[in-house]
């Protein structure tokens, strides 16, 4: 079952585990510039609002409806990063999930179109969580990324468009899939013993019913795909475990539907969170960037379709002769290291002032 | 608020089921959050001292002292919230073990009240399975 829970999405497996739950953030950040430099990770400024479409039926399109899941508001040019993080099991570790990550239905690991279940060979189309605490953006090659970034669909940006030639889905779409239980016992031995926590098994609700008023507030234009943006240095790491291992007949899947911030307000009601500060102010201000190593780990490689992205910037020179505003280049002058080993103590270390 | 993890990087999130069964046993603030402390500290001793959760949540070590030994009254939401962070608990229920409830709770209440006095009321006997049917499901359409 999904719920959304204080803006966060969460996934819960309590056929396969009580402890079977992955959270997933959607977090605001500052888009990097688009200018073929290489940037480290930008911070996260909070979680975007998290909705369920159902609950703005007569001001979202029909198809979002048809979609079903929730919906967040993004600004034009907007970027967003996502968070994974995966539930504890006392005394064992955190539980796996092999997590799918869409935008407009093109594979955001391997550019693919999407098609139901998990693939490794001949690419991996899943990150893994715990292992991968965070997806940025597009995997263009081994170890780096092209940032999410947020523009409307139908104008040729999206990934979605770029690869399939057509402007179709827009959103973001998530699947996950639990590991089997018994290979998570496995892999993660009880170090004590203690006693079983009791879970319940949840029930689905119905849907609710349509609204029969039809006067759609949000119009085409401010339906938003995602798009790629600046260089950033992510890896994106290969699963270490075997591919039976994960539970193939069981996974959850939402879509995330993307509405320009400007009609976020006429459609819900609440005010959308602020425009993020562009990455030069944020940069001269002093503050921290972002570095994660996990030196137990290795990167996979990126394919061809994702490579051959243009980025916004790129097409808007392209397309109009003109440059993605709030583009200004920067240098990250205070970078936070993150370096983490799967099995060991983490360590922090600040470094690159 | 600039992060990209928590305090903790190893995001050690514990069963929150095993702490609202425990919570309903015990009808002191300040005994469960020292128990709840000197059982984490079992896991790391420095980081959950008494002085270094004073130190993150921004309150006097004095202070946080004299709340576990029940010398204090529970301190204001946002710190509750704040301790309920560290401490790896639900902040709700630390909310509910210091007699409030939370603003967006407040608000929500208070826009329908008659309407959700009325569903408190009658879900009040339910086992907590019933209850849980009431949580609401994302749901999932034609793609």
């Amino acid at each position: 079952m999904i719920e959304l829970n204080h803006d966060h999405l969460v996934f819960s497996f309590p056929e396969v585990h009580p402890s079977a739950k992955l959270t997933i953030e959607f977090q605001r950040t500052l888009r990097i510039p688009d200018d073929d430099k290489i940037y480290p990770l930008p911070p996260g400024l909070g979680n975007f609002p998290l909705r369920h479409v159902d609950d703005f039926s007569s001001k979202v399109p029909d198809e979002w409806i048809e979609h079903g899941g929730i919906m967040l508001p993004m600004y034009q040019s907007e970027a967003l990063w996502l968070r994974f993080n995966p539930g504890h099991v006392q005394n064992r570790g955190d539980y796996p999930f092999a997590i799918r990550v869409l935008t407009g239905k093109i594979d955001a690991v391997n550019g693919q179109e999407y098609s139901s279940g998990l693939q490794r060979n001949p690419s991996q189309n899943y990150v893994v969580s715990p292992g991968q605490p965070w997806l940025d953006g597009y995997c263009i090659r081994k170890g780096l990324i092209r940032q999410f970034v947020a523009m409307p669909l139908g104008e040729g940006y999206t990934a979605e468009e770029q690869v399939t030639g057509s402007a179709e889905h827009g959103g973001l779409q998530l699947v996950v899939n639990p590991m089997k239980r018994e290979a998570f016992e496995k892999h993660f031995p009880e170090k004590k013993p203690r006693a079983n926590v009791d879970y319940e098994e949840d029930c689905n609700l119905p849907g609710r019913p349509r609204s029969t008023l039809m006067g759609q507030l949000l119009r085409q234009r401010d339906v938003m795909g995602l798009a790629p943006g600046g260089k950033m240095k992510q890896e994106i790491y290969r699963d270490r475990y075997d591919f039976l291992d994960w539970d193939h007949d069981t996974s959850s899947r939402c879509f995330v539907h993307i509405a320009n911030s400007k009609v976020w307000h006429d459609v819900t009601g609440a005010a959308p969170p602020t425009m993020p500060p562009t990455a030069e102010r944020y940069s001269r201000a002093g503050l921290p960037w972002f570095d994660y190593y996990d030196d137990s780990l290795s990167a996979i490689k990126s394919q061809e379709p994702l490579e051959n992205l243009v980025s916004v910037d790129k097409m808007m020179q392209k397309t109009f002769g003109q440059a993605l505003s709030g583009n200004k280049s920067c240098d990250p002058e205070v970078v936070v290291t993150y370096r983490t080993q799967q099995g060991k103590k983490d360590q922090v270390r600040e470094g690159n002032f | 608020m600039f992060f990209r993890f928590n305090n903790d990087l190893s995001r050690t999130i514990v069963d929150n089921v095993e702490y609202v069964v425990y919570a309903t046993h015990m009808s002191n603030f300040g005994s469960f959050i020292r128990e709840r402390r000197e059982h984490l500290q079992t896991r790391d001793r420095a980081r959950f001292s008494l002085r270094r959760i004073a130190q993150t949540i921004d309150i006097e070590p004095s202070y946080l002292s004299k709340i576990e030994r029940g010398q204090q009254p529970p301190p204001g939401e946002e710190t509750i919230v704040a301790l309920a962070t560290q401490l790896e608990v639900d902040p709700d229920v630390l909310l509910a073990l210091a007699g409030k409830v939370s603003r967006d709770l407040q608000l929500i209440i208070r826009t329908r009240p008659v309407l959700f006095a009325e569903v408190i009321r009658q879900l009040r006997d339910m086992p907590d399975h019933a209850v849980l049917r009431v949580v609401r499901e994302v749901r999932d359409g034609n793609w």
